[in-house]
């Protein structure tokens, strides 16, 4: 009876001590920070959707690496006796990750926002930096150099449009770097060149104003050829009878240096000869005094400075002269009108008639606001 | 005493069965994420990038659970096998819808390439009637200049795609096929015009 009493109180010990047992153990097993991990993933998921991985890359990247310390702490704590296991680094490394997910999805959206508008203006500026130079720069002879860059320039900033439209911030600010490169430094040299170019102005509104008043005084032709505007003036007692195209040497812009630099010379010249029939395989043609003695002096000291090698020799044979209307620069030098407008100056001009080329009537002001 | 022994034994197997009921899923975590690789290797990032996120971000909440669940006494990895055969269903779907856009994307691509290289053809003939007189000649300079840019851009595109690249080959192509439509139209606006105007040369304009 004592054996049987015994039995029941040891299991009796054995039922209650067991649920105290496992009470003890839950209530005293340290608590891992799950509510700060989930918190600290839903901020990681959240700025990426913000795309802070693209936009605020540094400080995603930090979010993350603080996550995955975190899970790595948290997986080694586990492994311990569960006593013994301590969770306050994984949930410091979970409210860091939080924090800095919570500042990359901030600075993301802020980020691609500014971005979004700073591209904006710059595609903005840059298709209106194309417009502008795409009229001024028409018949200028851009060297195949510029023009590729130009053109390799405006591919791009429509790739960056495209990107743009696709949200693809990024790579749209990629490509609008480089487009912005390629065109502002062309468009700045072949600028910086125009101006170069106009610093001459001065001699050349001389030119064009003394050549009007001998058409005055004279009450005869003179002829003035405006190369940056591709135009013959004909003069007739200082006012202007007509206006035709012209064409001109490929090299057009500046004075001539030296034979068969294609260049059209400037300069105040005369007729010296006229041609027509067999005498000339341009249909007309009238020859100019072209090199005069200013430009017998020029091309001297040229020399004597080393600019031009001694061995160059100076150009001649510049005419106007017919088959013009090709819409192209194409003479060696000279001035090509059509035929049919080369009739007309041929019939009205004499040997000795003025002739002034210059590179514009205009100033650069003018021809750039134009 | 036997008895005694037993019940001891007995108390003390309950406890190690209670806490350790649960074993972590292993092979359903390395499936799901050879799934999840799978997707990434299938360029789910590129072409499903929100989808593919939302793989990730599920696997990355299964792997708190278990660390959760493993925190705890008495684990019971039941709840996370479900949520595993799930993500690996969702990372399998991504991996082909990825692979759909991906082809969807290709023939973009190659239609675009197709169209480009048409407009470019149609542009060479166009350029053999386009006027030359005034400033003709000249824009038709400027003109093959970019028709060549246009040419070099879409080989490049055509080396993405062979690549694989079918994104990138994508805007690529794109930029090319808008810039040479331009010019489609700029020289069918100046032939239009010039058959427009039609007559005998004007005489010389008397001022």
């Amino acid at each position: 009876m004592r054996k049987v009493w015994r039995d029941v109180l040891v299991f009796a010990a054995i039922a209650v001590s067991i649920p105290l047992v496992i009470i003890l153990l839950i209530r005293f097993t340290p608590l891992p920070p799950v509510s700060e991990m989930e918190y600290a993933r839903e901020t990681l998921s959240k700025a990426g959707k913000n795309r802070a991985d693209t936009y605020s890359k540094k400080l995603f990247t930090q979010a993350k690496i603080y996550y995955d310390s975190a899970m790595v702490n948290w997986q080694k704590e586990n492994k311990k006796f569960i006593y013994f296991r301590d969770y306050n680094k994984v949930a410091m490394f979970a409210e860091l990750s939080a924090k800095k997910a919570s500042q990359a999805a901030e600075n993301s959206l802020s980020s691609t926002s500014n971005l979004k508008i700073k591209l904006k203006q710059k595609i903005d500026s840059l298709n209106d930096l194309v417009s502008e130079n795409n009229e001024l720069f028409t018949t200028y002879p851009l060297s195949s150099e510029i023009r590729n860059r130009i053109s390799k320039g405006k591919m791009l900033l429509s790739e960056a449009e495209i990107a743009y439209k696709k949200g693809q911030y990024l790579q749209a600010n990629r490509k609008i770097t480089d487009s912005e490169y390629l065109l502002t430094a062309s468009y700045e040299s072949v600028t910086a060149n125009l101006k170069n170019y106009f610093k001459s102005y001065s001699v050349w509104n001389n030119w064009v104003n003394k050549t009007i008043k001998e058409s005055k005084k004279n009450r005869d032709y003179s002829i003035i050829i405006d190369k940056f505007s591709r135009k013959c003036f004909v003069y007739l007692s200082g006012t202007k009878k007509y206006e035709f195209e012209v064409e001109l040497g490929k090299n057009w812009v500046g004075d001539k240096r030296v034979k068969g630099d294609k260049a059209t010379p400037e300069g105040m010249y005369k007729i010296t000869k006229k041609f027509e029939g067999r005498k000339t395989k341009y249909y007309k043609a009238l020859l100019l005094d072209y090199p005069n003695d200013e430009d017998k002096e020029k091309f001297k000291s040229e020399i004597a400075r080393g600019s031009l090698p001694a061995s160059a020799k100076i150009g001649d044979l510049i005419e106007i002269h017919g088959n013009g209307g090709k819409g192209i620069d194409w003479t060696e030098g000279c001035v090509a009108l059509t035929d049919k407008e080369m009739d007309v100056v041929f019939k009205i001009v004499k040997v000795g008639t003025p002739v002034t080329i210059v590179g514009s009537m205009v100033d650069l002001q003018y021809v750039v606001n134009r | 005493m036997k008895n005694k022994v037993l019940m001891g034994l007995a108390a003390i197997a309950m406890v190690a069965v209670l806490s350790g009921c649960g074993k972590k899923p292993q092979v359903e975590i390395d499936a799901t994420n050879a799934a999840i690789e799978a997707a990434k290797t299938a360029e789910a990032a590129v072409y499903v990038p929100a989808e593919f996120a939302a793989v990730q971000d599920s696997m990355n909440a299964i792997n708190a659970d278990i660390a959760a669940r493993e925190s705890k006494l008495f684990k019971q990895f039941g709840p996370v096998k479900v949520k595993l055969t799930e993500t690996l269903t969702l990372a399998n779907q991504v991996a082909a819808n990825a692979a759909v856009k991906k082809a969807e994307v290709k023939k973009e691509v190659e239609t675009l390439m197709t169209e480009v290289k048409a407009v470019i053809e149609e542009n060479t003939a166009l350029m053999k009637k386009a006027p030359k007189g005034k400033e003709g000649a000249a824009v038709l300079e400027q003109m093959k200049t970019e028709m060549a840019t246009i040419e070099a851009s879409v080989v490049e595109a055509q080396g993405m795609y062979d690549k694989g690249a079918f994104m990138d080959a994508l805007n690529k192509v794109k930029a090319a096929k808008e810039r040479a439509v331009g010019i489609n139209t700029e020289l069918k606006d100046a032939i239009a015009k010039v058959k427009g105007k039609a007559k005998p040369a004007a005489a010389p304009k008397k001022k």
